[in-house]
């Protein structure tokens, strides 16, 4: 940690610096009288500890910050800067701080042009409290807009640090802040403000300040839309601002108005296009990123963002041409067209010496290539592929992964240069890498299927690494079966019995069984058994165990052996890890009274589980229509993540309403609704609802909030009137029964199915807030005796098809939309979306009214103008629920939507296709 | 001439025979420590002055003899951080405002409370009854019932009514202190 400690050898006095002996030292603080240089040599020992990461305890440090204060007001100006520096370092870990305030206020007064007034005001900002914000007002309103920069500078920071502690007070200082955000001094280099001891402030002609006023102004205004665009079109104005350090600031502020604010997109965006041609590279950088991050930006608008790039490609500047290339990769992500017309300037860096640059056009190239340019690229990057490290080879093989997946009719080609690359000398990371990129050939593009097994075969014969060994005889084990020789994979596996290591030869037994097991050829059959056979002399237990195990499981010929030999189910794993946490984390002891259920946990199907595989695979890397930012919030959507959070969810319910005994009876909740808002937010009671359906009931859980002070409601209950009476009968309400200011409470509201379990009545509630108010004494604080009634009322809810369904995964679509549409009926509806104005925003809301899961990766549009949503859902009985969704989007009528929906059961279709009209 | 001679001096005392002392003044909030300190600096008497957060310094210098006064705020917060301050100075300076009655037997027991510190023990005390000027004022011996200074041993005590803004007796305080100059 010390600086000190790695150089202890070293013979300089001021490296052999240690907490301990300094402390000691520090004693030299109470001398009388003060020696100023030795005294600053001691400080500046102190302030290396403090920013090389030394910690001082709180009491060492409040005994040094005593005997600092002792120095107060020494005639050495160097000193008292250095006493103001340290004490801005050590004010956080030392108490009773408070004591020096009205001293460091003398230092940052007046129009003194003290050396150390700049750092008196950052000193002050860090010990002063909020009540005394108040007294250094008018001294922080004249260091603001005083002349000299540095002044200004640590006026302006010190004021961003106190507002979040004294909020009101700093926001008086707006105008003296606008006043130096405007002023252009000369401009030229930035100088800290330490060069002698000559005790008067240095020149200084930075334009930071104005940096730090924009930074400032910001922050005051940030709760004010309006204040904020008036100010980021006031300093966009040429030759308002003259730092680049502060217009990229407005750079960003922009960009995050045009996100916030669709309304202010507009003009935003013609800012930002200004900023594209000024004169610093920094901001242009900044504004091209901002247009390339943009949300749903559109091809003319980043046109022009592009093209400064691409002359930036050309700059001789490697940090320049990486700056460039950066951007342009990660826009290459999700709207690799538009990059396409860089392609000419990326193929040059290609060959670039800084290997940064090289491997960053390779990867975007890939991106944004499409099916006819991968081949000359793939042979470009063949070229130079032995020029370059492990770690970069790993980064192309990674892409030309994702390139396999998305140009599925060019896997011969990669394979090829796969094979070609898992020849060459190589590391172990780099050797699994490509390995792994073989794998998932196999598993998602059929066609490679052979040749990929014959080149992994060919890599096992010759292979160093164990662990790839044992993972690729796995896969043979697991697809060899099933090809149309297993013959030739057999071969290649009892050479490994032969040649290999234990661990290898085990892994080759277990594979070897699984082409005995089950097979129907008794010639292979009987060569499976000799070459078992043979095993069971191995030196190695585990092999001869294996040998000995598969041989009995291949004569008894049962259905148990072939369950355990090729498993093609697994569990729910993203799922089992959930309920695993919830297990152990559990904070009830009944809990683990009954050990770990492991048969509620669902299985899926390998394929399945590939399907889920390869949508994550894609998405991560492949382009999608959104930006990556908007990513997280989404990610939470895909496959098993979103039935695995929609389970703790209705989890969380369900033991909620198991502790209620009325409801305890109607068994488990078969489907909890998210929570849907009756009222707006700032009304005086605050109603939401979530609906839990059973198996014969249906509960309405309200939750009410009372907003309104000194009052309190009591025997709260809601009367829901369903307008489908014969289908829904009212059985009870349990009222809340009484609500406290801002305390919620909750109103459950049980109906019965009239027409049995299988039922899935749709119906629209009227619902109205009944209560008894009851005021506050003030003097008390007691609610009085008597209160009044009281009604209110609150918006209608609806029950609709889409409450009965859950979302489910599967990985094929058209085999389930064939299916259920042999089994069940079908539903169509032409929908025209008129309030939603992107594909994006579409998929994503009929995706969360039908409750659906989108399917195959559906749920990212890749076009923007059309694309067809796959969604499936199964409903609370059991019965699945496809549906197919066209749209098509033009700037005149929207988003005009065509949705198709298959049900297994009686009328669900209909009944989901209405809940989205 | 003699001036000259005077100066001469002076400056002969203070460069060769210079002497530091540290002196702490002490006292509740608006006992008028700050002003008399301004005006023992030679500065005016300010009428209206902010109450000092944390300590103020000043240096006062007559002859030979440099006081470097460390005057402490009064407030509450302030007063735990009086014994820091006093530790190991030359003498201790207690001012109390003679004018406002309220005040006086909380005054007497923030003092009482500071000189039974082990750590201050022996080191010389001097109560100011500040605000003579002022009609409602008590008498300097009053001001010593009151305090029962008295009853303050191990030191040498001693009290004397002043007034900053009239700038009376101030000069009888300075030739105390410089007493006590080693």
């Amino acid at each position: 940690m010390s600086y000190g400690k790695k150089d202890e050898d070293a013979d300089l006095g001021l490296v052999k610096v240690d907490r301990v002996q300094v402390f000691q030292e520090a004693r030299l603080f109470n001398s009388s009288p003060i020696q100023p240089r030795r005294c600053r040599i001691l400080l500046t020992k102190i302030a290396l500890l403090l920013y090389t990461g030394e910690k001082f305890p709180t009491r060492e440090a409040t005994d040094l910050f005593f005997g600092i204060s002792k120095l107060f007001q020494n005639k050495d100006a160097s000193l008292r800067q250095m006493v103001h520096l340290v004490i801005k370092e050590i004010a956080s870990s030392a108490e009773d701080i408070i004591m020096v305030t009205s001293t460091i206020m003398k230092d940052t007064g007046g129009s003194t042009d003290a050396i150390y007034r700049p750092n008196a005001i950052r000193a002050l900002c860090r010990i002063i409290d909020a009540t005394t914000v108040q007294s250094i007002e008018r001294v922080m309103k004249t260091a603001i807009v005083d002349k000299n920069p540095s002044v200004s500078s640590a006026a302006l920071v010190s004021s961003y640090h106190l507002l979040p502690i004294a909020k009101d007070v700093v926001r008086r200082w707006q105008s003296e802040t606008q006043e130096a955000a405007a002023s252009t001094k000369s401009s030229g280099g930035f100088s800290l403000g330490f060069s002698s001891s000559s005790g008067s402030l240095p020149v200084n002609n930075s334009t930071m300040t104005q940096y730090h006023a924009i930074g400032l102004l910001y922050q005051m205004r940030s709760h004010d839309r309006m204040a904020l665009v008036k100010m980021v079109q006031q300093f966009s104005q040429a030759g308002t601002v003259k730092s680049p350090a502060a217009t990229v600031m407005l750079v960003r502020l922009a960009a995050q108005l045009a996100e916030d604010d669709p309304s202010l997109r507009k003009p935003m965006m013609t800012l930002l296009d200004n900023w594209l041609r000024h004169k610093s590279e920094m901001v242009n950088f900044e504004a091209a990123k901002a247009i390339c991050d943009m949300r749903d930006v559109t091809d003319a608008e980043v046109t022009q963002a592009v093209h400064v790039l691409q002359l930036f490609l050309s700059s001789p500047r490697h940090v320049t041409k990486f700056a460039a290339l950066r951007i342009l990769h990660n826009f290459a992500s999700f709207k690799p067209q538009a990059v396409n017309v860089c392609n000419p300037d990326i193929e040059l860096l290609i060959s670039n010496s800084n290997r940064s640059i090289a491997t960053f056009a390779i990867t975007t190239l890939l991106k944004t290539g499409n099916e006819a340019s991968v081949d000359r690229l793939m042979k470009q990057i063949t070229g130079f592929m032995s020029e370059i490290t492990d770690e970069f080879k790993i980064t192309i093989v990674e892409a030309i992964r994702t390139l396999c997946l998305k140009f599925p009719s060019k896997q011969a080609g990669m394979l090829a240069f796969l094979s070609g690359i898992l020849r060459d000398e190589g590391g172990y990371e780099f050797k699994r890498a490509v390995v792994e990129s073989m794998f998932d050939l196999i598993k998602f593009v059929p066609d490679s299927k052979e040749d990929a097994l014959a080149h992994l075969c060919e890599f096992i014969e010759d292979c160093e690494f164990t662990k790839l060994a044992v993972r690729i005889l796995h896969l043979l084990g697991l697809e060899g079966p099933k090809t149309s020789q297993p013959t030739k994979y057999i071969r290649y596996i009892y050479n490994r019995v032969v040649l290999e290591n234990a661990i290898v030869r085990a892994a080759a037994v277990t594979a070897l069984a699984k082409f005995g097991v089950g097979q129907k050829d008794p010639e292979v059959k009987r060569s499976v058994d000799v070459l078992l056979t043979r095993c069971l002399d191995d030196v190695d237990d585990e092999v001869r165990d294996r040998a000995a195990l598969n041989l009995r499981l291949m004569h008894d010929e049962d259905e148990m052996a072939e369950r355990f030999i090729k498993n093609e189910n697994m569990f729910s794993l993203p799922y089992f890890e959930h309920q695993l946490v919830m297990y152990v984390t559990s904070d009830d002891k009944d809990v683990f009274q009954s050990s770990f259920d492991i048969s509620k946990i669902p299985v899926v199907t390998r394929e399945q589980a590939d399907a889920e595989d390869r949508t994550k695979k894609l998405t991560a890397t492949t382009p999608s229509l959104k930006p990556p930012k908007a990513g997280p919030t989404k990610a939470a959507a895909t496959g098993a993540d979103a039935q695995a959070s929609a389970a703790a969810a209705a989890q969380k319910y369900s033991q909620e309403l198991m502790g209620i005994p009325e409801l305890k009876e109607f068994g488990a909740v078969l489907k909890s609704s998210p929570v849907v808002e009756l009222t707006e937010a700032e009304t005086e009671y605050v109603v939401s609802v979530v609906k839990h359906i059973f198996k014969e009931h249906i509960v309405l859980q309200y939750e009410v909030k009372n907003t309104l002070p000194s009052t309190v409601l009591e025997n709260v209950s809601v009367v829901a009137m369903p307008a489908e009476e014969e289908e829904l009968e009212e059985v009870f309400i349990l009222q809340a029964e009484k609500l406290e200011t801002d305390q919620p409470g909750k109103v459950y509201v049980a109906f019965k199915k009239v027409n049995g379990e299988g039922s899935m009545p749709t119906s629209s509630f009227s619902n109205v807030l009944k209560f008894t108010v009851k005021e506050i004494d003030p003097s008390t604080n007691e609610p009085e005796d008597t209160g009044y009634d009281d009604e209110y009322e609150i918006g209608d809810l609806d029950l609709a098809g889409s409450d009965y369904v859950v979302p489910a995964f599967a990985g094929n679509f058209a085999h389930i939309w064939e299916q259920v549409g042999a089994a069940g009926e079908e539903a169509e509806e032409t929908l025209q979306l008129s309030g939603i104005n992107s594909i994006a925003d579409a998929t994503e809301q009929l995706a969360k009214t039908l409750s659906l899961q989108p399917l195959e990766g559906t749920d990212v549009p890749v076009n923007q103008t059309t694309h067809q949503l796959k969604l499936l859902g199964k409903t609370v009985s059991g019965g699945r629920v496809v549906a197919n969704i066209r749209m098509a989007y033009s700037s005149k009528s929207g988003v005009t939507t065509k949705i198709t929906v298959r049900a297994e059961e009686e009328n669900v279709a209909a009944m989901v296709i209405a809940s989205v009209a | 001439m003699a001036g000259i001679f005077r100066k001469v001096y002076d400056w002969l005392l203070r460069t060769f025979w210079a002497t530091e002392m540290d002196v702490t003044m002490i006292g509740l909030q608006n006992a008028g420590k700050t002003s008399l300190l301004r005006v023992l600096a030679g500065g005016e008497f300010a009428y209206d002055s902010i109450p000092t957060v944390g300590f103020n310094m000043k240096k006062v210098t007559r002859g030979h003899v440099t006081l470097k006064c460390w005057d402490l705020g009064g407030q509450p917060r302030f007063r735990p951080m009086w014994e820091r301050y006093c530790r190991g100075v030359d003498a201790i300076v207690f001012i109390v405002d003679i004018a406002d009655q309220n005040v006086l037997d909380q005054a007497k027991d923030e003092l009482h409370a500071l000189m039974s510190q082990a750590s201050l023990e022996g080191i010389p005390l001097l109560v100011l009854g500040n605000k003579s000027d002022l009609p409602d004022k008590i008498s300097v011996d009053e001001l010593i019932d009151v305090l029962s200074l008295k009853s303050i041993g191990n030191r040498e005590v001693s009290c004397y009514g002043i007034s900053a803004k009239e700038e009376t007796n101030l000069e009888a305080v300075l030739q105390w202190l410089m007493k006590f100059a080693r």
